[in-house]
């Protein structure tokens, strides 16, 4: 029988590989013995021992099929003699070569470090994403995320007004803890020493860390600024390998430093994007060494070490364990100092065994997030990791990563773990002492100690008569969708405790019929539900006319359903939050999603 | 007599210039890979006051020396010795082949004889191990190769050879025949011939692949390995 004529996109792809080839990527392809040794070091291998397209010389021997076919002397004239007659030739083999790069890799680089060859397999894997990216076949979420990030500047398409708005809010958020608004944050300061890149998911989904490095910040006397423009840390081109769109993040982030005239760019903690900014995005964008960039721990320590900041370790006694981002310590080589910050600012400081560059990955690598289509294979990978949690018998996760504390907090929730995840910057904020930070010995100290960790939503003063105009969601409508009655129960007496007016419905249709009936100012929705499911009631409240503009804040426990977010045909929800939920971050979380909205509007 | 020393000699005669062959591809290789251009690598080094690309390389280069340096030779300890013989067998059965073209008088020393004699049959054994490892094991089935198979049985061969060779040259009883040292140059001579374009040219790029690697995480700050 004969073989199919090649596809356009297969004949473009091999074009694009021609593109991509330099002497280290060749060594990589012609250097493979398939001696199996990358095998168990692999998180998948490990966690699917039945399947052996698992291992990581089967993921990079996709490429390197193609590669030999074009190019290797052996492989051009005996394909068949080393593996070369396999190459994909149809749009559907394409899609099979989706799965393996996209579904079954997080490109943690784990293999290479242990390939007696010094096979860098993983970059063999980004290879194959970034050909098949080129012609158009990538998982959804990547897709949709790739665009936003084109074209709005940012992963999570965050739009400018609502960016600046957060910072606004969290400005007022600070004033309203220290008592004062010496601490706001400064956006688009021109001379400033440091330009600080954060991750979107802050904006979008955990302002508090923004909050939490401004108030680090202040209270060092740093001369900081925020860019209005090209602050988005986060490179969805190192996970699809497209380096184009890798270049293109990295020379906005670059070039709004340059207008600025910053001294540094400052990377909040975030293992891709300190990659990406740090170092990958100076090769994709052809710039050298544009700019002296640090991870905010590096910064953190600094202030610490040079006593900028004062820190009580005391205030955080949990037991703490570290987790590695990938990015971070295998290809960064950025480890100890999250460790040596950590051991200044907690009391019990238990270390994660195989660690820094020999760590696993927490299975939120390489754009996994994002690809709610592989989520069961993803938690099922993510075994290895919670056992090395589990050993640790840590209450509290440490990461750098943002990425790594959605892929941790699913792990965790998946296995029961009972223990939550948690940053650097959230740490050193809680053991901040304020009144001997350098900002507080400029000036004379007139505020008490400042409990910052609290949450303002929940700071009522005592004093103060329990009047609804006070409370934060007075006046407003809130529709609660969820099936569980203890958790419906728990939410509507949060929001009505917050001054709400709350309705409730049990699953989907009854929400979509609540929602067209009592028009709420705002929905918390559940996404599991027995009949109509969450996520279809979300796309039904989206594409129908009455009930599309009320914004819809999803609570949830099961993060395959993260597609809501990434995978859309629709506008994505205006909050998302993990069960379980905290009451504090949930009342003010929303309020804000309302009050936002009233600003649009008005 | 006269017949055994024409055969030899032919024998002789092709292992060398499979040799000269063998070097002229190895070198049209090696300028094949370096045509490509280089990767370079132009952010600010990682961890300067730790590491640099030197370090890195070197450590890379010399891992192969230090078990303990990667999780997988660690875990995999036994596998690494299997390596280190397999490997060994090698260099035996290549001193085997040109020593005895050049001073058969030393290879028939019996230390000589001992020394790569067993190791060329202990490597023999690890060849026929690593055959059912590469048959039985469904991941290895799935990675393989027609040529991973047929190296790994030639060499298979290529060392049980080896071992008759070397009591043929120590003059062992029942080994007198000259067939064995003439087959074993044949089959040596296919392999000069074969190796640049198989899987076991990697020694020739592995040198390479190492530093390369070796140099990109040591200029990041990953290599050498750190734990603790």
């Amino acid at each position: 029988m004969s073989k199919p004529a090649k596809t356009h996109k297969i004949k473009m792809m091999e074009e694009q590989l021609a593109k991509k080839l330099n002497r280290q990527v060749v060594g990589s392809l012609v250097g493979c013995v398939h001696c199996g040794m990358c095998n168990d070091c692999c998180h998948y291998v490990l966690t699917h021992p039945d399947d052996p397209k698992m291992t990581p010389s089967y993921k990079a021997d996709q490429v390197r099929k193609l590669f030999k076919a074009n190019h290797d002397w052996t492989g051009s004239v005996f394909p068949w003699w080393v593996g070369a007659d396999k190459v994909p030739l149809t749009d559907d083999d394409l899609d099979t070569l989706k799965d393996v790069a996209f579904g079954t890799c997080t490109n943690c680089r784990r293999c290479t470090i242990n390939c007696p060859m010094g096979v860098d397999t993983a970059t063999l894997n980004r290879i194959m994403r970034g050909l098949l990216t080129n012609v158009g076949v990538m998982p959804e979420g990547v897709r949709v995320v790739s665009k936003d990030q084109w074209e709005l500047g940012n992963q999570m398409g965050v739009l400018k007004e609502d960016y600046i708005d957060t910072l606004e809010w969290m400005s007022e958020e600070l004033e309203e803890d220290l008592g004062h608004g010496e601490a706001e944050i400064p956006i688009d300061k021109a001379g400033a020493k440091i330009m600080y890149a954060i991750n979107p998911r802050e904006v979008k989904y955990d302002p508090r860390t923004i909050k939490e490095a401004a108030l680090i910040f202040w209270a060092a006397g740093e001369d900081w600024t925020m860019p209005s423009e090209g602050w988005d840390n986060t490179n969805f081109g190192l996970f699809s390998g497209d380096d184009g769109l890798g270049g293109a993040c990295a020379k906005r982030e670059y070039d709004k430093a340059r207008e600025l005239g910053v001294d540094k760019i400052v990377i909040s903690e975030c293992g891709h994007g300190y990659r990406s900014t740090r170092h990958e995005g100076v090769n994709w964008s052809g710039e050298a060494e544009p700019f002296p960039m640090e991870s905010s721990v590096m910064t953190m320590l600094s202030y610490v070490k040079e006593g900028k900041i004062v820190v009580d370790p005391t205030k955080n006694t949990k037991r703490v364990t570290f987790h590695d981002s990938c990015n971070n310590a295998r290809s960064c080589g950025f480890y100890e100092e999250p460790r040596e910050l950590l051991r200044l600012v907690t009391t019990d400081f238990q270390e994660m065994y195989p660690n820094r560059a020999e760590g696993f990955c927490c299975t939120g690598g390489g754009g996994a997030m994002s690809m709610s289509e592989y989520t069961p294979r993803r938690l099922k990978s993510g075994e290895v990791k919670a056992n090395q949690i589990r050993e640790t018998g840590a209450e509290i996760v440490v990461t750098s990563c943002h990425n790594c504390v959605d892929g941790l907090g699913d792990i965790i929730k998946h296995y029961e773990l009972g223990c939550e995840v948690k940053q650097l910057v959230d740490l050193v904020a809680d053991a901040l002492v304020l009144e001997e930070c350098a900002v507080m010995k400029k000036r004379p100290v007139t505020a008490a100690k400042i409990e910052v960790t609290e949450a303002p939503a929940a700071k009522v003063p005592e004093a103060a008569p329990a009047v609804a105009v006070d409370l934060p969601l007075a006046g407003r409508k809130i529709l609660v969708v969820d099936d569980e009655e203890d958790i419906r129960i728990f939410l509507v007496t949060v929001f009505e405790d917050a001054g709400a007016e709350v309705i409730e419905a049990s699953d989907g249709d009854e929400c979509i019929a609540k929602a067209k009936a009592e028009k709420p100012d705002l929905i918390s929705l559940d996404l599991s539900m027995p009949g109509k499911s969450g996520v279809d009631a979300f796309v039904e409240l989206r594409k129908t006319p009455e009930t599309e503009e009320i914004p819809v804040c999803v609570v949830t426990g099961h993060p395959e359903f993260r597609q809501v977010i990434y995978d859309r045909p629709v506008p994505p929800p205006e909050g998302y939050l993990n069960k379980p939920v905290d009451e504090d971050k949930l009342v003010s979380y929303v309020a804000h999603i309302i009050e936002t909205k009233d600003e649009k509007e008005s | 007599m006269h017949e055994s020393s024409s055969l030899l000699h032919t024998a002789e005669v092709v292992h060398w210039a499979a040799l000269i062959i063998m070097a002229v591809v190895y070198s049209l290789r090696l300028r094949w890979l370096f045509s490509f251009k280089p990767g370079a690598d132009k952010s600010a080094p990682g961890a300067p006051d730790r590491t640099d690309k030197k370090r890195g390389a070197f450590y890379s280069v010399f891992n192969v020396a230090m078990p303990w340096s990667m999780e997988s030779t660690r875990k995999g300890f036994v596998f690494y010795l299997t390596f280190v013989v397999f490997h060994l067998g090698i260099v035996a059965g290549i001193s085997l082949a040109f020593l005895s073209t050049i001073t058969p008088n030393f290879v028939a020393k019996p230390a000589f004889a001992w020394i790569i004699g067993s190791t060329l049959f202990l490597a023999f054994l690890v060849a026929i191990y690593r055959i059912f490892r590469r048959l039985l094991r469904p991941v290895m089935r799935l990675i393989s190769t027609p040529d991973d198979y047929f190296s790994l049985f030639m060499l298979t061969v290529w060392f049980g050879l080896g071992v008759l060779t070397q009591a043929h040259m120590a003059g062992v009883q029942g080994f007198e025949s000259v067939v064995f040292l003439v087959a074993y140059l044949y089959l040596t001579s296919f392999f000069l011939l074969y190796v640049p374009f198989s899987k076991i040219s990697h020694y020739l790029y592995y040198p390479f692949t190492r530093i390369w690697i070796g140099r990109a995480l040591g200029h990041r700050g990953s290599y050498p390995i750190v734990r603790g």
